[in-house]
């Protein structure tokens, strides 16, 4: 009976050829290690949020005099309320982790590199899209922080040339946040999700044409590639299931460390929150913002903070394959990055005293520090690392690359001249 | 090695964002057993409840909470019972009677400062005579709540020790208040995390069962 339908389905649509060539048979490499597994992770966090949004979207009211009642009435009075807007905001967190996770793991593996950087770039895209929805969907609370933080940030835009003053009210719907900008971002954060998922398939396109990366960096022969099916679609589920484990411990008993206290104020334009902070995953870019003493400045140095991922592909001047496997110098700059990224969010969780100031500033000076620096350290690395002469697998790797590559291009030469 | 280095940064700046500002707040442990949220129900209903509301808490919520009909039935007076629990006090007189504010609503207090149900607690104790004279709370100085519950008045052991238990009792409801289902929020999540933990484990084994075939 299935067999049939499917039978049927398939003269009309490709749907076997296509679960068969991209799900199941889909060749990936057998060296991967659980730190691919945060792709899958995301696009769940995604499906997740996705979900309890909409059905708190069906209690949730837009308008500045019942936002803040209709939140506690999901909590209080709606059947499991409490599980659908916790789920929902831990899920934020969860869904920022998992990308930074995934990143991170893009950045020491060098996955960014050729002929991978429009998976970067629309991971990049991504990245864009998932802040800007979290900070829409913050502002809906309308809480104290949720008010400031967006009185705050949509304020920045007065910095564009000229024409800045217009953009803020352009973009608040009115001289303050108010109602009508907590309606337009109410509309908008429910739209980007799905802007979010047609950019997810675009990223898997682009992955399904190049294929993964694996951690020793270089293109493994074909025999050491393994069928997604069974092997990674058991590996992802139980790594689901760790995910789950940790995001419930969230969850059901922690759900109150992400949710600032201040949030439990209904917005108050008349009243400032002693300190305006902003969620975990903005704490970094917070910091980097409040140590440039100009507005326009510190807004250029924000937006830049996030857009120079995008230049790593020509940044990172290497010819030694992958990340930082078989790199030295360039690992150490991954960790002196993570390690930079953890000082600043410290920073951005402080008040602008005197020392969280300074270490701001150096933290933000070493964090563009290390990407200008890049392509002088990795020509220099390659230089000295093919001088001492590269560890022996290395060189296998290297070897058995080149000759794939000359097999594709004999049989590529084969086809055009018979 | 560097797993444990990059783990214990993240707890790192978790606990950042936990401690902040409560080093000079009393850590007494707030008791959540229900004895303590009745008693504190109808302590913050008969005391506080005449300037302060609670607005998310209706009377029903109280009867389900397990207050006696005849209480709930004395506090509410006649009007339906899912009214919403206001403050006796009208915001106008309020405002009059505190100099341009009226007392906040207590139904979230116990999550919107920072330090949760141990800055109620310690805020509650916290009223001093200084030296002029004046009533000053230490915890939120220039409050313009007076001392309800008389603390700063207290000199004997007896005195002290009740005021102590009525603010316990107080803070307990407040935090039941503040989220009423926390106590089946974290029943439900022993099951789902034990759930999750035979399933995770059954999936661990499935996986390496399924890549011990490849050679």
């Amino acid at each position: 009976m299935i067999k049939n339908t499917i039978a049927w389905i398939d003269l009309r649509f490709p749907l076997s050829g296509f679960v068969k060539h991209s799900l199941v048979d889909y060749p990936t490499p057998r060296n991967l290690s659980y730190w691919w597994n945060f792709g899958s992770l995301a696009g769940i966090a995604l499906v997740l949020q996705i979900i309890t949004g909409i059905f708190l979207a069906m209690h949730y009211k837009p308008d500045i005099g019942m936002a803040f009642d209709s939140i506690q009435h999901i909590m209080r009075d709606v059947n499991y309320g409490w599980l659908l807007r916790f789920i929902h905001s831990s899920g934020a967190s969860a869904f920022f982790a998992v990308i930074y996770i995934h990143m991170s793991r893009t950045l020491y593996y060098g996955s960014y590199r050729a002929p991978r950087e429009l998976m970067w770039w629309t991971g990049q895209g991504l990245l864009l899209l998932l802040m800007a929805t979290a900070f829409m969907g913050y502002l809906l609370p309308w809480g104290q922080m949720s008010y400031w933080g967006a009185a705050v940030i949509t304020n920045l835009f007065r910095a564009t040339p000229f024409i800045g003053d217009y953009v803020v009210v352009w973009l608040r719907g009115d001289f303050q946040v108010g109602d009508a900008t907590l309606t337009r971002f109410y509309a908008l954060h429910y739209l980007f999700p799905f802007i979010i998922v047609g950019a997810v398939m675009i990223h898997l396109v682009a992955l399904h044409t190049v294929k993964s990366s694996n951690p020793s960096g270089i293109n493994l022969a074909d025999k050491d590639n393994i069928p997604f099916h069974p092997y990674f679609t058991i590996k992802d589920l139980y790594g689901l299931g760790v995910y789950l484990i940790a995001f419930s411990i969230f969850v059901f008993f922690l759900p109150d460390t992400l949710i600032e206290s201040a949030n439990n104020v209904p917005a108050n334009p008349l009243r400032t929150p002693a300190h305006i902070v902003p969620e975990w995953y903005f704490l970094p870019f917070y910091a980097i913002l409040r140590s440039v003493p100009d507005l326009a400045g510190g807004v250029v140095a924000m937006a830049l903070s996030v857009l120079i991922f995008a230049a790593m592909p020509f940044l990172d001047r290497s010819k030694i394959p992958g990340g930082a496997r078989y790199r030295p110098a360039y690992r150490l700059m991954f960790y002196v990055f993570i390690a930079n990224i953890f000082v600043l969010g410290y920073v951005g969780a402080k008040p602008v005293d005197a020392l969280p100031s300074y270490l701001g500033l150096v933290a933000t000076i070493v964090y563009f520090s290390i990407f200008l620096l890049l392509p002088w350290v990795s020509m220099k690395e390659e230089k000295y690392l093919r001088e001492r002469g590269l560890p022996a697998e290395l060189e296998t790797l290297i070897k058995e690359e080149e000759a794939q590559k000359d097999e594709r291009r004999q049989k590529k030469s084969d086809r055009r001249h018979s | 090695m560097k797993k444990q280095l990059m783990l214990t940064l993240l707890f790192l700046t978790v606990s950042f964002a936990v401690n902040a500002n409560e080093t000079n707040l009393d850590q007494t442990i707030i008791p959540t057993d229900h004895a303590s949220v009745l008693r504190g129900a109808e302590l913050v209903v008969n005391t506080c409840v005449s300037c302060h509301a609670l607005k998310y808490i209706r009377y029903s919520d109280m009867l389900a909470l397990g207050v006696s009909e005849a209480k709930v039935e004395a506090w509410r007076n006649n009007s339906p019972v899912n009214t919403r629990i206001l403050a006796q006090m009208p915001p106008e007189a309020a405002v009059a009677a505190f100099g341009g504010i009226v007392p906040p609503d207590l139904s979230l207090m116990a999550h919107a400062r920072d330090g949760g149900v141990h800055y109620l607690y310690s805020y509650l104790m916290g009223y001093s005579a200084d030296t002029k004279g004046e009533i000053v709370n230490h915890v939120y100085e220039g409050t313009r709540m007076p001392d309800i519950l008389a603390i700063s008045s207290a000199t004997d052991d007896k005195q002290r020790a009740e005021i102590t238990a009525k603010a316990k009792d107080i803070t307990a409801y407040l935090n039941w208040a503040a989220d009423p289902h926390a106590e089946e929020r974290k029943h439900l999540g022993i099951y789902v995390i034990a759930y999750l933990l035979l399933l995770t484990v059954l999936l661990y084994l499935w996986k390496v069962k399924i890549w011990r075939k490849l050679d």
